[in-house]
């Protein structure tokens, strides 16, 4: 099932479901890419707090998304990493190192606006 | 300590008749040692308050034993059985219910901490006195009077090597119920301010704490939607390389769920190993103290604090 994509002013998000293929996140990379330019966003935010595994594809693909998009001028945040996926991600190293994160969609919200009215994410 | 020894014991000690056979034969006891007993069944049934006797008057000179020969109960609970136990000794029937007997005489010494060494003394001191005694009945045939002393040996050695076990089982049960104790008792995460979480770590780190720790810290970030973690390591007497992987994984793992995690009271000597074992800790933002790192950690989440007179400062130690 591929992801929806929502426009909220300067913002787009993406929220994973929960039965996510390799082919969904593909299809979701390069809406991404191109819905980025197409309404001149200025934030990505990429909901992942559904999912109970981020494997390397999944985690590639969401670095991929971060840095087009910032190529197209928007800071792109991923938010909802839950507990049990951070520890599995870190042990397959995994850290999505110089990519914004941010405990849920709320934070990831605040920390965009932020980010865009402020200076820049610099992830850490 | 423990209560009620069973079938619990024998399981865990993994009594099955596969695991008694193997027992015999690793003292090479064969049918004919049955036969054997069988000819001094009645010197020892008859003889067996005295046996026990010398048994527990030996223990009763040795101070180290008086955990079993000054309690009251322990002890003649402990008799009886040891008197049970000379009988069954020599009823040719070694099979579950002798050795489930035996982990029951085996529970109740481990109850009264008894030590191996002792134990191992006083039970050399009873089949001495058995020994004398058949030697006495074989007198005019000391051959097969020691032969069939060797047989009820290896008995004795089937039960030595039972009651061991037994007795190591209830220190590793000790031993078991401390580390949860302490592991429960030692990770805690505690809320600092609205958003700012501390986690003092105290004591020794291994892989299976470190794990306990890194969760406990995750989902306390996610339940108080925290911001900042501050990980105090003053308590921490020695760092290896494993154990700092374990710390970078939990900073880089606190990361991903969008919190920041500095690491305070890096001691000297685990600097200098840590630098000395070559760790990247580029990933890990560290103040020197506790309250360094809860300054920092202020400053980060945007609080200022102002001293009562509105006069000093709010950071920086000047």
């Amino acid at each position: 099932m591929p992801v929806p994509i929502l426009k909220q002013g300067d913002m787009l998000i993406a929220s994973m479901q929960s039965n996510l293929e390799d082919r969904d996140l593909m299809q979701l990379r390069d809406e991404i890419a191109e819905k980025v330019g197409r309404f001149k966003s200025r934030g990505v935010i990429l909901d992942v707090s559904i999912l109970d595994v981020l494997d390397s594809f999944a985690t590639r693909t969401l670095r991929t998304i971060a840095e087009t998009a910032k190529l197209r001028g928007a800071e792109t945040v991923i938010v909802g990493i839950q507990p049990d996926v951070a520890v599995a991600m870190v042990q397959l190293g995994l850290t999505l190192d110089g990519i914004a994160t941010a405990l849920d969609f709320e934070e990831g919200m605040e920390l965009l606006v932020a980010t865009i009215e402020g200076g820049r994410l610099d992830g850490s | 300590m423990s209560n009620g020894p069973s079938v619990s014991d024998l399981e865990r000690l993994q009594l099955n008749a596969h695991d008694i056979e193997r027992r015999k034969a690793f003292v090479d006891f064969r049918p004919d040692d049955v036969a054997r007993i069988a000819a001094i069944k009645d010197l020892v049934v008859l003889n067996a308050d005295r046996y026990a006797a010398t048994f527990f008057d030996h223990l009763a000179a040795i101070e180290e034993a008086a955990g079993l020969t000054r309690n009251r109960s322990l002890l003649e609970q402990a008799k009886r059985l040891k008197h049970e136990h000379l009988i069954a000794m020599v009823q040719g029937d070694y099979g579950r219910d002798y050795m489930e007997q035996r982990v029951r005489l085996g529970v109740l010494y481990g109850r009264a901490g008894l030590d191996v060494r002792v134990f191992l003394g006083a039970f050399h001191v009873l089949m001495r006195a058995v020994g004398t005694d058949v030697m006495k009945q074989f007198a005019k045939a000391p051959v097969d009077g020691f032969e069939t002393f060797i047989s009820l040996k290896k008995i004795g050695f089937l039960d030595i090597g039972l009651i061991v076990d037994v007795l190591i089982a209830e220190r590793e049960r000790t031993i078991n119920l401390q580390q949860d104790a302490i592991r429960e008792l030692s990770t805690p995460v505690l809320q600092l301010r609205e958003r700012l979480l501390i986690l003092p770590i105290i004591g020794v780190i291994d892989t299976m704490r470190a794990k306990q720790l890194t969760d406990g810290m995750l989902r306390s970030i996610r339940d108080n939607r925290a911001r900042i973690v501050v990980m105090d390591v003053t308590g921490v007497a020695a760092v290896d390389s494993k154990v700092a992987n374990h710390l970078i994984q939990a900073v880089a793992a606190a990361r991903l769920m969008g919190a920041n995690v500095i690491v305070t009271g890096v001691s000297a000597d685990v600097a200098q190993s840590l630098v000395a074992l070559g760790v990247d800790l580029t990933s890990i933002r560290t103040m020197n103290d506790l309250q360094g790192g809860l300054e920092e950690a202020e400053r980060m989440l945007g609080y200022r604090v102002v001293h009562a007179d509105g006069a000093a400062p709010a950071f920086g130690r000047a």
